[in-house]
């Protein structure tokens, strides 16, 4: 994107004595119910300035209703929301600095593009030259400079969705919300606007909050990300490597990536902390903070990802865990091969390997008798 | 399409071409009267444009037809002013859902009963008869028409429209003038048409509340049909098949911009 | 997700008076004046104008076999008329909704300019054809198919003729948008199975344009009840009823009140007769057909 439009941006702000309008967003036990049904259950959140923010949860999980709440589209039984100090929770829409993109991009049909993208300056009454300098200056930077006159229902869904992520910016808001904005767009599109997004993000240092149900989408853009349960309660916050590599719970583990959960109880053994699998055997374990409910005979279950395993036919050394099973399917991913693998106890474990080798040196095949290593190290611990 | 069969096919065509006969007949028969040279009932002599020119020189037609024009146009300004009232309303947060019932028996009702009833409501309250109580009859028939289909209209409009509105800085107020308002714009006129039809070409209502002083366009042509057939009458039918024919062409041209505009 | 609750637009506080008007005149030109009616109908007033009391006189008045009469006249007449517009617009709609798809806007089009067209000129243009020396029997005795005139206009014929000329739209519409609305393959399936053409239409279309049906059905019953100016106009005078009497009643001097009582037993048997009908509608037809 033009670089020269973002000088501009920051030539105007620093221009005005207001420096970066970096502000963060917190939610202090926010409520939200619905016919007696609670979607939001007291959630407190705080959304760091300028960072690039995502909000990541199952379809209809209330992430949606969160945004929204944000952007004051919906009223909330009981809480408060703060734009940096300021606490906005009874600011009517139109007041907050704060604007949406959705879904379906919401484009005013009964105007052209030149006229969408202008009209939140219209309505601040800027003298119509310096609103046709910024709408020209920032569609150009999105590569719409040939369809400024047309009608919305002409375009292409990409140009649609850029024409509302521009008229969402052009008024400078302080923050910029998006609900699963790319949710319409096939997947090479996709991939290339959420690199745009990222770089658009880093330029103007606005704060962006970004609602998604893709985890790799999730992952991808964000500087901070939060999981959202089926309840509507947050159940982490953390950098995108945080959340994958340390889930705090299960649904993390499961909903972020794929993985492997297995339960048993907690033994120790000669101070060597282990788990014991019913019908699998004992496997050492590395506790890095011990927790209260850490006690013999404890339940609790372990996340192993597919591809902390290393699967092979030989003996190896030097891993701290090993377990036997049949190889019930194999999955070519093209980067990668994914093994389902029949444990003893009836249990399946996901292995994914790299496919680093045009030739490996080992093959392994249907119904091959392997064995999985693992480190004690690459095991996450979960309460059950 | 269906193969429905021969006999669906056929059957349906040979149906459907005789209810337009059945529906034309008597307008093309009309039309083509209108230019005898003789007055009926004599049958084909030769053509001529007189009756046309007798048409456009009788001043109490032009008077009456005035008269229907004022009506019909007071009576859709009135229903759609009150409409977009009431759909300012309900765009702010109003609730109107139950109240809409209210309107529908106005359609209903046969005419002649509303008519009496206003007849009666009008000598209680002493309103002379005249254009206003026309007026104001016509715009309840219009607002018949104009609140269901409009309100309907306004509860399909994306929601999101009018979020992004508010949510870009626009207030409730400004949000309904620059986002609601133009995109109802085909509804309106759409069903402005329609109650202006239907006042104009109103004749119960216009026979029980215009009064003696004032005359509609339908009474008059009620009065020259007392007086027996006159090929003047027929000059008359071309003309208003003609005005009839734009209006529905106007229909159908603006109904078709509505289809596309919102996706 | 209940999605109903984030259609409703964020509320804010707007005095209700804003929306008030329409409510206002709806009530003001609507419902009192029919009120009214229904009031006048049961009140007595002196010859000065006082109030005298309540009376079921005027009802009692038109409870008279003569006046039950009228009203079988019109219910006959409204029946006959929305079952003959019922038999030829299914047809129509049929085939506006399926046979002529490509050309659907030329049809609707032919359609609605007659609809559009002052009532008036409908009535004279029948007249035109029905006179006694009127377009058709000078054609009929042209062709040599009659040899005097025939009497046409001031029959119930020319009534039923009129009723529905005018009426034939109101029916057609609502089942051309049901009829557009159900699946065609539906009909192709029947028939494919070996139905015909009269159980098809007994066992897949009625049921499933049965909303339109009766919209269609109600829409042209029910003014046909109190209609006045086509039998006022094509009936002479011979004929009465509830319309033309009603008229009467209103237009001469003294007996505006008795008018009203007339009207509302009327209006009360004619929403009788409506739920009556209406049953009979669901019992005929079927509802709708499992999977």
């Amino acid at each position: 994107m033009g670089v020269c439009f973002y000088s501009l941006i920051l030539h105007n702000r620093v221009k005005c004595g207001v420096w970066l309008k970096m502000r963060s967003i917190k939610l202090e036990k926010l409520k939200k119910t619905v016919h007696g049904g609670v979607i939001i259950p007291e959630v407190s959140l705080h959304i760091p300035a300028g960072k690039f923010f995502a909000l990541l949860g199952p379809s209809g999980c209330g992430k949606t209703t969160l945004l929204r709440l944000i952007a004051g589209l919906e009223n909330a039984e009981s809480g408060k929301i703060f734009l940096g100090e300021q606490e906005i929770t009874a600011w009517p829409i139109h007041k907050r600095p704060i604007n949406i993109v959705f879904q379906n991009y919401a484009l005013f049909p009964h105007l052209d593009v030149f006229d969408n993208v202008a009209y939140s300056l219209k309505l601040k009454k800027l003298p119509s030259e310096e609103i046709k300098q910024k709408v020209t200056k920032i569609l150009e930077a999105f590569h719409l400079e040939n369809h400024i006159y047309k009608r919305t229902n002409q375009l292409s869904g990409g140009q649609q969705q850029r024409v509302a992520l521009a008229r969402a910016i052009v008024n400078e808001p302080d923050v910029l919300l998006l609900d699963e904005p790319l949710a319409a767009l096939d997947f090479k599109l996709r991939e290339r606007m959420l690199i745009e997004l990222i770089e658009l993000q880093d330029k103007l240092k606005t704060t962006f909050v970004y609602v998604t149900h893709d985890q790799f989408e999730a992952l991808t853009v964000a500087d901070q990300m939060a999981i959202m349960n089926h309840r509507g309660q947050i159940e982490q916050i953390g950098t995108p490597k945080e959340i994958y590599e340390f889930p705090s719970s299960s649904f993390v583990a499961k909903f972020v990536g794929t993985t492997n959960i297995l339960s048993g109880k907690l033994r120790e053994s000669d101070g060597q902390p282990e788990i014991d699998i019913p019908d699998l055997g004992k496997f050492k374990l590395n506790i890095p903070q011990k927790k209260e409910w850490m006690r013999e005979g404890s339940d609790m279950m372990i996340s192993l990802r597919p591809e902390k395993i290393f699967i092979s036919k030989k003996e190896v050394k030097n891993f701290s865990n090993t377990l036997k099973g049949t190889v019930q399917s194999i999955v070519y991913h093209g980067r990668s091969t994914q093994y389902n693998i029949l444990l003893k106890n009836q249990a399946r474990i996901q292995v994914f390997e790299q496919n680093e080798e045009h030739f490996p040196q080992e093959v392994i095949d249907y119904d091959n008798v392997v064995n999985l290593y693992w480190q004690k190290e690459n095991v996450v611990i979960l309460e059950k | 399409m269906v193969k429905s069969g021969k006999l669906g096919y056929y059957g349906t065509l040979i149906a459907a071409s005789c209810t337009y006969l059945f529906l034309y007949v008597p307008l093309i028969v009309l039309l083509v009267f209108s230019f005898n040279t003789e007055p009926f009932p004599s049958p084909w002599k030769g053509f001529t444009l007189k009756w046309y020119h007798a048409l456009f020189s009788a001043s109490h037609l032009w008077a009456s037809f005035l008269n229907s024009l004022i009506v019909a146009i007071c009576a859709t300004a009135i229903s759609l002013a009150m409409g977009i009232f009431l759909i300012f309303y309900a765009a702010q947060g109003g609730r109107i859902g139950k109240f809409l019932a209210l309107f529908y028996g106005n359609l209903v009702i046969p005419e002649t009963v509303l008519a009496v009833g206003l007849l009666g409501f009008f000598t209680l309250v002493s309103i002379p008869l005249g254009l206003t109580t026309l007026i104001l009859a016509h715009s309840v028939l219009g607002l018949g028409f104009v609140i269901p289909i409009v309100y309907a209209r306004f509860l399909e409009l994306d929601y999101r429209m009018t979020e992004a509105s508010l949510v870009l800085g626009a207030t409730p107020v400004q949000t309904f003038f620059k986002v609601t308002l133009p995109l109802l714009r085909p509804a309106l006129i759409v069903t402005g048409l329609l109650v202006f039809i239907v006042s104009f070409d109103d004749f119960i209502l216009s026979y029980f509340c215009a009064g003696s002083t004032s005359q509609t366009l339908s009474l008059y042509i009620l009065s020259m049909l007392r007086s027996g057939i006159s090929p003047m009458i027929n000059a008359l039918s071309a003309v208003l098949l003609l005005l009839s024919c734009s209006l529905v062409l106007l229909f159908f041209t603006i109904s078709k911009k509505a289809r596309t505009q919102i996706f | 997700m209940n999605i109903k609750f984030l259609r409703k637009p964020p509320a804010t506080e707007i005095p209700f008076i804003i929306g008030a008007p329409a409510m206002i005149w709806q009530v003001l030109f609507f419902y009192l004046p029919l009120l009214l009616l229904a009031l006048s109908s049961v009140l007595q007033f002196s010859q000065l104008g006082s109030f005298e009391g309540f009376t079921f006189e005027k009802i009692a008045f038109f409870l008279r076999p003569l006046y039950l009469k009228v009203i079988l006249s019109s219910f006959v007449l409204a029946l006959g008329n929305a079952i003959l517009c019922l038999l030829i617009a299914y047809p129509l709609a049929y085939f506006l909704a399926c046979v002529g798809k490509r050309h659907k806007n030329l049809f609707l089009f032919l359609l609605i300019v007659p609809f559009w067209t002052n009532f008036l000129l409908h009535i004279y243009a029948w007249f035109f054809v029905l006179e006694k020396e009127g377009f058709l029997n000078n054609l009929l005795q042209g062709l040599g198919v009659i040899a005097e005139p025939l009497q046409f206009l001031n029959t119930p014929f020319a009534i039923m003729v009129m009723m529905v000329y005018y009426y034939l739209p109101f029916m057609v519409m609502p089942l051309y948008s049901s009829l557009e609305k159900i699946d065609m393959r539906l009909i192709e399936a029947s028939l494919d199975l070996g139905a015909t053409w009269g159980q098809t239409l007994r066992r897949v279309m009625l049921p499933l344009t049965k909303r339109g049906l009766k919209a269609g059905f109600f829409l042209v019953y029910i003014p046909s009840f109190g209609e006045f100016a086509i039998p006022e106009l094509m009936g002479g005078d011979k004929m009465m009823f509830v319309g033309t009497v009603v008229a009467n009643y209103i237009l001469g001097d003294e007996t505006g009140s008795l008018g009203a009582a007339f009207t509302l037993v009327a209006s009360i048997l004619l929403l009788l007769s409506a739920a009556l009908l209406y049953f009979v509608i669901e019992r005929l037809i079927p509802g709708k057909q499992h999977g």
